[in-house]
């Protein structure tokens, strides 16, 4: 995942991409023949310090690759952000990054 | 009050009381499953919510008028209220839900994302206030090329 995170004013501003398919139930079906192969990020989080800052939980309908953009106050420059994504199959990927 | 009756209810409670301390950050996958399987925006929000009814107005959703590409529609989603949470529908996929916030005391409301449309449609997105009022924004756009068939 690419993170992206800029403070400003006390506001921390997050750019996230995910790389990631997000294949839908129909989009399955069409290319592979079975809607069992869907396969999309369902739930994505982001910590700071241990803190949560960001809990999503996600469908099939993000794009392919999907960007997420949060904000969030309460924390410095310099600060470690840590992001997770779960998919459907049940991969994971952990990413980092500091405020800057 | 029978007293079977009132042992049960106390245990209920007593689970729905130990959750929140053990799940850090809730699943709505999990916790609400029925929220991701509506077909329509109203069946949605109620799964999610419990009520359809919602004041129209603090919550600001910014997408273009005319998406070219629905496989990737930008919308921004931005409100000064202060949330416990914020979901995202649109009523032209085969299901309603897209995304589901939780918030607590960092977050912000102003975020963004890009999601697939199959077709031209409208986007609402609702904030559940720490009053326990939900507020939501909504915004109809046309798509040129429709973005669930990859």
């Amino acid at each position: 995942m690419k993170i992206k995170a800029k403070i400003k004013n006390g506001i921390t501003e997050v750019k996230a991409m995910a790389k990631h398919d997000m294949m839908t139930y129909d989009i399955a079906e069409k290319k592979t023949g079975s809607r069992d192969n869907a396969n999309f990020i369902t739930h994505i989080d982001a910590t700071v310090n241990g803190k949560t800052v960001l809990d999503a939980s996600t469908s099939q309908f993000l794009s392919k690759n999907p960007i997420f953009k949060f904000s969030f106050k309460g924390f410095n420059k310099g600060d470690e952000i840590v992001m997770n994504w779960v998919d459907l199959k049940g991969n994971t990927n952990t990413s980092k990054s500091k405020i800057k | 009050m029978q007293r079977r009756t009132f042992l049960s209810m106390a245990a209920g409670a007593f689970v729905l009381a130990a959750v929140p301390a053990s799940v850090r950050a809730e699943d709505f996958r999990k916790s609400k499953p029925t929220v991701w399987t509506a077909h329509t925006v109203e069946d949605a929000m109620k799964a999610m919510y419990g009520t359809t009814e919602t004041v129209a107005e603090g919550v600001k959703v910014v997408a273009p008028d005319v998406a070219s590409n629905g496989g990737a529609v930008p919308v921004d989603v931005t409100s000064d209220i202060k949330g416990k949470t914020l979901a995202i529908f649109q009523n032209v996929n085969p299901e309603s839900a897209v995304i589901v916030y939780d918030l607590n005391e960092y977050s912000i409301i102003d975020f963004s994302i890009k999601m697939k449309m199959k077709g031209s449609g409208t986007i609402t997105a609702v904030v559940q206030g720490e009053d326990g009022k939900l507020y939501s924004g909504s915004k109809t756009l046309d798509v040129a090329l429709g973005g669930c068939e990859g």
